[in-house]
């Protein structure tokens, strides 16, 4: 119960990193790269604030707010100086490993003494149940604190999911969402795709250094080593989502990434407890979405095979 | 309205592929004129209109619209004053957005993007009498995604798109060449009603021979990156599609006459 519990809650927080991942990969069409850099990013900034004695809330948002400012400097490379998307950022992203290193001040910042939002969770919960320190729960006994940071990060994604939805929906968030879809008419009825893009990538990375503050403070540290790998994870969530919803709807694909986040992060943890090597889950996660991305081309080819030797 | 002065581009400058699109184009267009642009493959058409429009800078040369000097402004910028429809019916739409999300992008053309909402159960309502005036069938399909219509309905939607909001110059490339004929002519009979109705200024370039004589009060004829007949009004209710078909000839001789003529020819204008 335990597992699932954790698992959900990681699966929710990382649902903000695949939330962003796809915005700049569905939404924008844009392979940015920035997203291991800025999750770290956002961990770090939180992580240093909370051990200087801010607030939680101001820590996290300030995390999401350097990870914004990041994302518009991968945007900015891109359209400004005209710099291939993909290399802007592999460079913004290889800059902030250093910059990640400065703010944190070495390789990792534990966060066991200090307020976080995963401890005020705890508090809330705790008064609320009139200080039980365990709950009976479909028959299982869990832990008001992880119970605490799951209804917390649950309330946390409902509010960005809300509030992307409603956002995609103003006329700044459907020039955003044309700027993607096509670009030659969007520019034609006088909107400037280059100001789109930024400002897309600075909402994308900063719901994606959102991410890291969050998990910082739930798994109690950030770490500079964090982010490798997280692009990848995040993309193979939007991947199972859209498996899971099959539709481009804008509410359902929201819902998708979510889900497809939470459903990943729990097949990991299954896969974990069944003796998969921690080692080797980068590489599962990358063959996984090798495979997700050929899919598609592969059962066309197939389907078009059949239907040729059926008309042979 | 429309100024063109001393227009050229060359595209690829210095290369093996070195094309010189526009070499030195002069055009002046009345408000409330509706100018047809005709030309071989490769004139050149499709580089003045992109020019107008801004999709790149000129070489040289000056571009006045509305009474300001544009040739420096982006693209989206002039989109303020401009309306346009492509000849690939895929490029004036965004296939995976609704058509009332399309159709509220164009309502705001030239405008502030904010936070205000881009629907509005008005403009919905908008929306839906102006398309229910095409006779498509498409307005009880205002939330379906726009990639899902055939090309006719994209080209009609993308032309009210463009007009939405009136722009100060309309811009039509070839946008029934991609058409069967039948749907074709639907466009162009939309086309003469959205015009008419606003009055707007129009510069459409077409192959068809038909619309050429049949549409607009002038026509221009373009050659190797520069206009070599103006009909105006009165010359062009004269012309039938014969006598362009002659003047296309004429000109075709002309280049073929003699390879070494030609190539002098050649010479003294490139
Ligand atoms: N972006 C471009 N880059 C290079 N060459 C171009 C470009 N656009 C047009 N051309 C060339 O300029 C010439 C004129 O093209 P265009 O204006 O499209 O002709 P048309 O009259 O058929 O519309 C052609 O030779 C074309 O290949
Ligand atoms: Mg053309």
């Amino acid at each position: 119960m335990n597992l699932l519990l954790g698992s959900f809650t990681i699966g929710l927080i990382l649902s903000l990193l695949a939330l962003g991942v796809y915005i700049s990969f569905r939404i924008f069409n844009f392979p940015d790269m920035t997203a291991d850099g800025s999750i770290t990013l956002g961990a770090a900034v939180a992580a240093i604030l909370l051990v200087h004695g801010v607030a939680p809330i101001g820590a996290t948002l300030a995390g999401a707010a350097a990870g914004a400012a990041s994302g518009a400097v991968t945007g900015l490379l891109h359209t400004r100086f005209r710099i291939n998307g993909l290399l802007a950022g592999i460079l913004v992203m290889t800059a902030l490993y250093s910059l990640n290193l400065h703010v944190m001040g070495r390789s990792n910042v534990p966060l066991l003494s200090t307020a976080t939002l995963a401890k005020e969770a705890e508090t809330v919960g705790l008064a609320a149940l009139g200080g039980l320190p365990t709950l009976h729960c479909f028959g299982w006994e869990v832990s008001v604190c992880d119970m605490a940071m799951l209804v917390f990060t649950f309330m946390a994604v409902v509010v960005v999911c809300i509030g992307l939805y409603l956002f995609f929906r103003t006329n700044l968030g459907t020039a955003m969402r044309a700027t993607g879809d096509n670009q030659q008419m969007i520019r034609a009825l006088g909107v400037n795709t280059d100001t789109m893009i930024v400002i897309g990538l600075a909402l994308s990375n900063g719901l994606i250094a959102l991410s890291g503050a969050l998990l910082a403070q739930y798994q109690g540290f950030a770490d500079v080593q964090m982010g490798i790998g997280m692009l990848v994870w995040g993309l193979a969530s939007v991947i199972i989502g859209e498996a899971l919803v099959r539709s481009r709807g804008l509410a359902m694909t929201i819902v998708g990434a979510v889900m497809g986040s939470i459903l990943f992060r729990l097949m990991v943890a299954i896969a974990l407890r069944w003796g998969l090597n921690p080692n080797d889950l980068k590489l599962i996660t990358a063959v996984f979405v090798f495979v997700a991305l050929i899919l598609p081309g592969l059962t066309a080819k197939i389907h078009r095979r059949k239907e040729a030797s059926a008309h042979a | 309205m429309l100024d063109i002065r001393g227009l050229r581009k060359t595209f690829n400058a210095g290369s093996p592929d070195e094309v010189r699109a526009l070499r030195g184009v002069d055009l002046h267009i009345k408000a409330g004129a509706f100018v047809v642009v005709i030309g071989s493959n490769g004139s050149g058409k499709s580089t003045l209109l992109n020019a107008v429009a801004g999709g790149f800078l000129p070489d040289a040369g000056q571009i006045k619209l509305a009474g300001r000097n544009v040739t420096r402004w982006p693209e989206y910028r002039r989109a303020k004053l401009i309306g346009r429809v492509f000849q690939n019916p895929f490029s004036g739409t965004a296939p995976h957005m609704t058509i009332a999300e399309n159709l509220a992008l164009a309502a705001r053309r030239g405008q502030v993007h904010g936070l205000g909402w881009s629907l509005s159960r008005h403009l919905r309502q908008a929306f839906r009498d102006r398309i229910r005036a095409l006779g498509m069938g498409l307005e009880d399909r205002l939330d379906n995604e726009i990639g899902s219509l055939s090309g006719g309905q994209r080209q009609a939607l993308t032309l009210l798109m463009a007009a939405w909001r009136k722009p100060q110059l309309l811009l039509l490339d070839e946008h029934t060449a991609a058409l069967d004929p039948k749907t074709a002519d639907q466009v162009i009979r939309l086309t003469q009603s959205v015009v008419a109705a606003e009055n707007l200024t129009t510069l459409m370039v077409t192959h068809s021979m038909h619309q050429a004589v049949n549409l607009g009060d002038r026509l221009i004829m373009m050659h190797q990156g520069r206009i070599i007949r103006d009909f105006s009004a009165v010359a062009k209710k004269r012309l039938r599609a014969e006598d362009l078909l002659e003047q296309f000839n004429e000109v075709r001789r002309a280049d073929q006459l003699d390879p070494g003529a030609a190539e002098m020819l050649k010479a003294l204008y490139v």
